[in-house]
This record gives structure tokens, C-alpha cells and sequence, in this order.
């Protein structure tokens, strides 16, 4: 496939691990921010072939890991409502809540519909005008526009019957929440390449200089990411602390101008919950005052709504990459992708779930200190 | 149709004549014109048109093989097949799997009320025209209608019975360190087909089921290689991914496999990529994957590729005694990783 | 967040006051709202695609270049270093035990630097 086999070549991947074992002084602690970037690293074992060199820490960039459990218990609440069509991406069946999940629900009879795109959710509504549609609009800056859109042309079409449940989280402040708990031993970050295909990279400028922390926007591809790690560690040992760009064959400084534009005509900044992390102050999206009719959390009643986590779900820890998933007591044991106690267990990028499927008869899953 | 008038309202009312009804499983007239009409002259043979509340049929041999699977695929009809085909390819390779010869098949219907009867015909239609290319004999169903909204239009269940070569008995816990692993043709063709046939995920792609019947494929195999043949599986719901991981629980063996030698189509892959699912866990109707002693994987492979439907048959791995239980893929890049079972289905995904 | 696959869009329409369009992902063909991209992409371009949104209209000249690039550094040789690579993976996972630590005195893989 055109733009992305060229960039899974293995002659190129080697090259660069060569370059960045090469470059690299010291061992070298970064961070991806993006669970798909995380994906890639423990699906393709990137991590072996840069040994010491390079510590890659698995950043919170799941959105799937970060909704809040209010937010998945409400979603569980609507969808069991016989009058409601649930449409969500695929990514939120099986999250758990604090007793069930959407795969659970729709086993009981409730109607939970995957979609792959969130205009498609708009067109159930329009084919059921006798159901209420709510669509789950999750994700991060790079969906944002998409569930814009949605609830946009809902409104230009006069369809009544379709509101979203939104829980939307924006990168920048999570990587300032990281970098300033006192234990941060991240030295540099890759930045997510989708959301600034988006958002551009303007919002990373600051970061890098006040925290002197190179950041460097990267693709997900295996080239993508050793190339983007290769930039970050020449920084690291150049003493530079700006932001690059990997992935130029999509992203540009400003971003994408008019998905930015439809975003903040239907979204505002909120603060938001973390699940895992607690609230941080505006780093979420919530939808703004003249689209209530679309907000789920407005249309539908979701007051008495009792959340509990489990006590033994470490998710907030390895979601800031304090701990690796292994180290975890209940990794492998009491919480596994069949039973999983949070979010990261599920998400299919979420770390703990990468480490399980991928990694988890690899020797340094064996539980020695990090 | 005349319908003398009583006052009384019809209980088959004339607009309904083109559409399974809930009398057509009570048992009574309907059901009889439905079994006369629809499948008898699709199934006829001199067994089943006793029509004897049991088949009797002679089964040669002191071990018969028998597999029953129930058929629920959603829509019912897609691009490369319908699940009449599926009924009777899926029961067939099961029996096919154990070095049987697959012989009679019974099929029992579930119908829902509103299934219209040109679908139906359809069906019954793929599962005769399967059955006769697969030499088997339906010799006894059933039919029950429910209720709308209680059935997804059908749903099909068939068990089959085979004859089985006492020399010739692959079997899942037969595989061994050394043994060679081969697929008889391309990858992830039937998930990536229903995949699109749906109404939600919404794309199109050139992609047909691969629904076939396997026991040529066997017979090829079972011809050339006789007992060199250690197992046989068709790597249906789960994929390829579950195929082997049940082959190396139950052999007690470790699997290694070669991403760069998997055969995987390229619309498949790029299905694949839009939706981020692994091929490797996309369910088959018409492939087998083979674990077969070493010395008899190049003949096993040139059988394979003389039938049509094993053209891109491919070696994909190996089996070893190291680390029972564990399949493993090396990447392209050379790093190995762990295959491992699936909780439940994979669903597409966004992050 | 996440994923976004490259496609070639194939055909540009409206539909319902929105840029649409089909694209091809390498045989695949699904439909795309290009309202993000509408002013920049044509039939023939390449977009990146996320829940069936253009992003991006991928920068062919962007990927040219820093395809070069990475040609440049690699060594289109043999592939030795790769395999000692996969071998010591490989035996790690079978063994279960843990590889030897390379430690200061410990040459690094030897490799064209």
C-alpha cells in the first residue's frame, strides 16, 4: 500500500536503529504520547532492537484508557434504554464500566451499533427517526473534527432525534501534567502524528522551551518511529530542545485550518477527568451552549449514576508511565483482556493490552524493577 | 389463491404468498407444501423422500466420523456465497479435517416469519448444488419457524457423517517438533467479505468468500502423503491465529511462523489496515492449513497447488518443541511476537 | 490517536452541502467526507484518512524527500546485523530466560557505522 509499506522496510528500520545506537551517548528515556505509535513499538519489538539505548515509556495516549468511568456508565445507561440506538466505534465495547460493558449491554438487549465513522452514526438516526441515536464521540484532537461534523450537519439537516455523549481529551495538557510530577524521567516525546495533522505543532512550541524537552511530531509506521526517536535522541545530544517534524508527509506547523475552524465553532475547552489521572483543567472538549440539544448529557437524565473503580486497577500509574503494565499485582492475573479490571487491559493500544498480547513471555515481563 | 369468505379473518392472508409464515413450521399443510415444494425437489433423493421421522442409511466400518456446526452468518447472502453454501462447506471440511469422507448431511432450518421465499430458494438452492459437488446426501431435516425478529432471517443447522480411512487419521494432537505448516491459499478472504456485506462498516472491496468444499484438497494430500498428513484444520471463526494456537495446545507444541510468508491479499491487508484488524484472527470458509512431516512438505504443497483452490498454497511456519502452547510470528523487521487467542471477536477499531 | 491510513481519492462530489469522495486504500473503496481538505485535493491526489474524514492530503514532495533521505543513511547491503537481531528474539521468547545484559565491556553489535 502506497505511504505505508515503503515505511515498514526493514533495511530502512535497521538503518536507523544502527543511527540511533550510534548517536546515543547515554540511555536515553522518551515517551510516545499516541497508543497507536504505542501499538507499533511493542507489535513490531521495537523496543528490543533498541536495547539500552533507548527506554521508550508508554504515554496516556488512549483515549479509549482515558474516558472517564462516568462517562463509560452513562454510556452504559443510554445504551440500555430501549428507545436509544448506541452507536459507538469499536474500540469502547468491551471498556468496562464499574459493573458492565457495552458488549454486555447489547447481550441484554440493548441496541449497540459499531460504526466506523461518526456521519454514519448520523445516518441511523435518520433511518430510525423512531429511536433516539446517541453516538459515543470519543478521541482525541484527531477525531474532534469528525464528531464536529457530525453534530454540525445534524443541525443543518434538522435531524432531532441524534445527540452525541462526548468525551474528548486534548494532548498538550497531559504532557505538562507529566512533565511536571516531580518522578518524570522523560527526557523527549514523540509527538502524536494524527493529532497534529490536525492541530499542527504551534501548541508544542512552548512546552519544548519551558520545560527544555525536545518534541518530535512522528508517523506510526515502524520507519516513522525509529526516525522519529533517531531525531529526538541527535537533539537530546545536541542539547536542542525544539520541536521537528517527522512526519511532514502529513502534518504542517499551522495544522489543518479548517477542521481546527469547525471544531471551535462546535466545541469548547472543558476540564476533564483522566481516568487513571484525575481532572485535568481544560484538556477536555465539551460541546458548546447553542449545540445542547445534541448533548447527550443534556437531553437524557443521567443524574443517579453510582462509579467505582476497582481498587486494584493500577491503569492511572502505568497511563503516566510510572510503572511498566508487568509490574502491576494483577497483571496477567486478576486482570487479563478477557477480564480486564481497566481500560489500558481492553483498548487494543492500551499498554497493558499490548504487553499482554505481544510481550508477555518476553524476559523483562518478568517482573525485575524498571 | 381463493379463499372461500367467511366473515372470518384469513389466517394466510394473499399478500403473504411470497413469505415464510409461522404456520409453515406448525407441522400441518403448510408445512407440508413448504417440504414438497421448496426442498424436496432441491434435496430429492431416494432417502429423503421416505420422509421417515429418522433416515436409514448403511455406514461402512467400525469408526463412522460425525460433526454438526450451526450456520448464523449475518447478512445471509454476500458477495462469493450464501450460508447454504456455508451449511454444507463448513459441516463437509469439518469431516474432511479427520481424514473422513464425508457421506449424509441432515439440515435443520430455523425460519424466521417474513423470510421471503425467493431467499430461501436461494439457499436451499447453494446447499444442494454444494452437497452434489461434495457427493453427500441430505437425508433428513427439519423446519421450525419463529416468530419475527427472532431469528436473523435463518438459521441453519447440518451434521454431517463421513467414513474414515483407518490409514489416514490427521488429528490436532498429532502435531510434532519438526513438522512443516502450510496453508492451502489466501488469507482472510471470507471475514473481510461478510466485513463489507454489512450495512454498518460501509465499503467496498473486490473481495468474495472463499467458501469451497476441502475434501478434494484432503484427498490430494491424503493420495501423495498419506500419514505424513499430522493435522488438519479449517481456520474458520478465529482465523488462522486460533487455528494453530488449539493445533499447539493440543499436540503440546510450539508454532513459529513467518510474517513475510503468510499469503495475504491485497485488498485484504488494506480491509485490514482501514479497520485495524490482524489477518491473522479473520475467520476462512475455504482454506486448511496443514501440519505436515518435513520430508513430505514439498509433495504436500505440489498437491495442494494442482486443485484450483489450492493455487497459492504456501509454507508458513514450522513447528518446534520449544515453548509448548506458544505460537509465535517473526515480523518483517525480524522481531518475534506473541500469536495468541482472542478473548471474543475482533472488532474494528479507530485508535 | 491514531489510525489514519493513506488512500487515492478516486472520484470528488457533493452530497448534502459536504465535499465527498470515494477513496481507494489500495483495494479498498470506501467513501470520505473531504470537507478538510476540500480546497487542496482532487481526483488522483493521496489523503490520509481517519473515521472516514480526510485529515491531510498526503505532501508527495514531503514523502519524496525524506524518503531520499532515509535511503541516503541505510546501507542496502546485507542483512547480517538484522539477523543476530531476530536469532536473540527468536531464542529469548523459546528459552523464557533472560538474554545477557550487554554491559560496558560488551562490544555493540558489529555493523558499516
Amino acid at each position: 500500500m502506497k505511504y505505508l509499506s515503503e515505511y515498514r522496510d526493514p533495511v530502512l528500520a535497521r538503518s536507523l536503529v544502527e543511527k540511533i545506537l550510534a548517536t546515543a551517548t547515554r540511555p536515553r528515556v522518551l515517551m510516545e504520547v499516541c497508543g497507536g505509535q504505542t501499538h507499533t513499538i511493542v507489535r513490531q519489538g521495537l523496543q528490543e532492537f533498541l536495547k539500552d539505548a533507548v527506554d521508550m515509556i508508554h504515554g496516556p495516549g488512549c483515549p479509549v484508557c482515558v474516558t472517564p468511568l462516568e462517562q463509560i456508565d452513562r454510556a452504559l445507561f443510554l445504551a440500555a434504554r430501549s428507545d436509544v440506538i448506541f452507536a459507538s466505534f469499536g474500540d469502547m465495547l468491551r471498556v468496562p464500566g464499574s459493573d458492565s460493558d457495552l458488549l454486555q449491554v447489547r447481550a441484554r438487549g440493548g441496541e449497540v451499533r459499531v460504526v466506523y465513522s461518526p456521519l454514519d452514526a448520523l445516518e441511523i438516526a435518520r433511518a430510525h427517526p423512531e429511536h433516539e441515536v446517541v453516538f459515543f464521540a470519543v478521541g482525541f484532537e484527531t477525531t474532534a473534527p469528525a464528531n464536529a461534523m457530525a453534530v454540525w450537519q445534524a443541525r443543518e439537516l434538522g435531524v432531532t432525534n441524534f445527540s452525541v455523549l462526548v468525551s474528548h481529551v486534548t494532548v498538550p495538557p497531559a504532557i505538562r501534567a507529566i512533565l511536571d510530577a516531580p518522578d518524570n524521567r522523560v527526557e523527549a516525546f514523540l509527538a502524536a502524528g494524527h493529532v497534529c495533522t490536525v492541530m499542527g505543532w504551534k501548541e508544542y512550541e512552548p512546552l519544548a522551551a519551558e520545560y527544555g524537552v525536545p518534541i518530535v511530531v512522528t508517523g506510526f509506521e515502524p520507519v516513522d518511529i525509529l526516525e522519529g526517536i533517531y531525531m529526538a535522541v541527535r537533539q537530546l545530544e545536541e542539547g536542542r530542545a525544539e520541536v521537528e517534524n517527522q512526519y511532514a508527509r502529513s502534518v504542517r506547523r499551522s495544522g489543518n485550518e479548517p477542521a481546527q475552524e469547525l471544531v471551535s465553532k462546535v466545541f469548547e475547552l472543558v476540564d476533564r477527568a483522566w481516568r487513571g489521572i484525575g481532572e485535568i483543567p481544560s484538556s477536555g472538549l465539551g460541546l458548546r451552549e447553542e449545540f445542547a440539544d445534541f448533548d447527550a448529557e443534556r437531553k437524557f437524565d443521567l443524574g443517579s449514576i453510582r462509579t467505582s473503580e476497582p481498587e486494584e486497577c493500577m491503569a492511572g500509574d502505568v497511563l503516566r508511565g510510572r510503572i511498566k503494565p508487568f509490574q502491576c499485582p494483577a497483571f496477567g492475573e486478576a486482570c487479563t483482556p478477557e477480564k480486564p479490571l481497566g481500560a489500558p487491559m481492553v483498548s487494543s493500544e492500551g499498554a497493558c493490552a499490548a504487553y499482554y498480547n505481544y510481550a508477555r513471555f518476553q524476559p523483562e515481563t518478568t517482573g525485575e524493577p524498571v | 389463491m381463493s379463499i372461500a369468505s367467511t366473515g372470518l379473518t384469513c389466517p394466510v392472508p394473499a399478500g403473504d404468498a411470497d413469505r415464510v409464515l409461522l404456520g409453515h413450521g406448525s407441522g400441518g399443510k403448510l408445512s407440508a407444501a413448504l417440504l414438497r415444494e421448496r426442498f424436496l425437489p432441491r434435496f430429492g433423493n431416494e432417502v429423503l423422500s421416505v420422509l421417515g421421522d429418522a433416515a436409514v442409511v448403511a455406514v461402512p466400518g467400525e469408526e463412522i466420523a460425525v460433526s454438526t456446526d450451526s450456520f448464523v452468518v449475518s447478512p445471509l447472502e454476500f458477495p462469493g456465497g450464501n450460508i447454504g453454501h456455508l451449511a454444507v462447506h463448513g459441516t463437509v471440511n469439518d469431516l474432511a479435517m479427520m481424514g473422513a469422507e464425508p457421506l449424509y448431511l441432515t439440515a435443520g432450518f430455523i425460519l424466521e416469519e417474513g423470510l421471503p421465499f425467493d431467499v430461501l430458494d436461494r439457499v436451499i438452492e447453494a446447499m444442494s448444488e454444494s452437497a452434489s459437488e461434495a457427493g453427500v446426501m441430505v437425508i433428513t431435516g427439519d423446519t421450525k419457524v419463529v416468530e419475527r425478529g427472532k431469528a436473523d432471517g435463518m438459521f441453519i443447522n447440518t451434521t454431517g457423517i463421513g467414513r474414515l480411512d483407518p490409514e489416514f487419521r490427521p488429528g490436532p494432537t498429532r502435531a510434532r517438533d519438526g513438522d512443516v505448516v502450510l496453508v492451502s491459499g489466501p488469507i482472510g478472504r471470507h471475514g473481510v467479505a461478510i466485513m463489507a456485506a454489512r450495512e454498518d462498516l460501509r465499503f467496498e472491496v473486490e473481495v468474495e468468500s472463499d467458501t469451497a468444499c476441502l475434501a478434494p484438497l484432503v484427498e490430494g494430500l491424503r493420495a501423495s502423503c498419506g500419514p505424513a498428513i499430522r493435522s488438519l484444520r479449517d481456520p474458520t471463526r478465529g482465523g488462522v491465529a486460533s487455528a494453530l494456537n488449539e493445533i499447539a495446545a493440543s499436540s503440546g507444541v510450539g508454532i513459529r511462523l513467518e510474517e513475510g510468508d503468510l499469503p495475504i491479499p491485497g485488498p485484504v491487508r488494506a480491509a485490514c489496515e482501514m479497520l485495524g484488524l490482524d489477518p491473522l484472527y479473520v475467520a476462512n470458509e475455504g482454506i486448511l492449513v496443514a501440519i505436515v512431516a518435513p520430508e513430505a512438505a514439498g509433495a504436500a504443497l505440489e498437491a495442494l497447488r494442482s486443485q484450483a483452490t489450492g493455487v497459492s498454497a504456501a509454507r508458513i511456519g514450522t513447528v518446534t518443541a520449544e515453548r509448548p502452547g506458544l505460537v509465535l510470528l517473526r515480523t518483517g523487521l525480524g522481531a518475534s511476537r506473541v500469536v495468541d487467542m482472542l478473548p471474543g471477536d475482533q472488532l474494528p477499531r479507530i485508535c | 490517536m491514531c489510525l489514519g491510513i493513506p488512500g487515492k481519492v478516486t472520484e470528488v462530489y457533493g452530497a448534502e452541502g459536504l465535499q465527498m469522495g470515494m477513496v481507494d486504500f489500495g483495494g479498498v473503496r470506501r467513501e470520505v467526507c473531504l470537507a478538510y481538505v476540500a480546497d487542496e485535493v482532487e481526483a488522483g491526489d493521496y489523503v490520509i484518512v481517519h473515521v472516514g474524514f480526510a485529515i491531510s492530503k498526503v505532501d508527495e514532495e514531503e514523502a519524496r524527500r525524506t524518503f531520499k533521505l532515509l535511503e541516503e543513511i541505510s546501507e542496502l547491503d546485507e542483512l547480517e546485523w538484522m539477523k543476530e537481531v531476530a536469532e536473540q528474539s527468536l531464542s529469548v521468547l523459546e528459552s523464557g530466560k533472560n538474554p545477557s545484559p550487554a554491559g560496558p565491556d560488551q562490544a555493540p553489535p558489529a555493523g558499516p557505522s
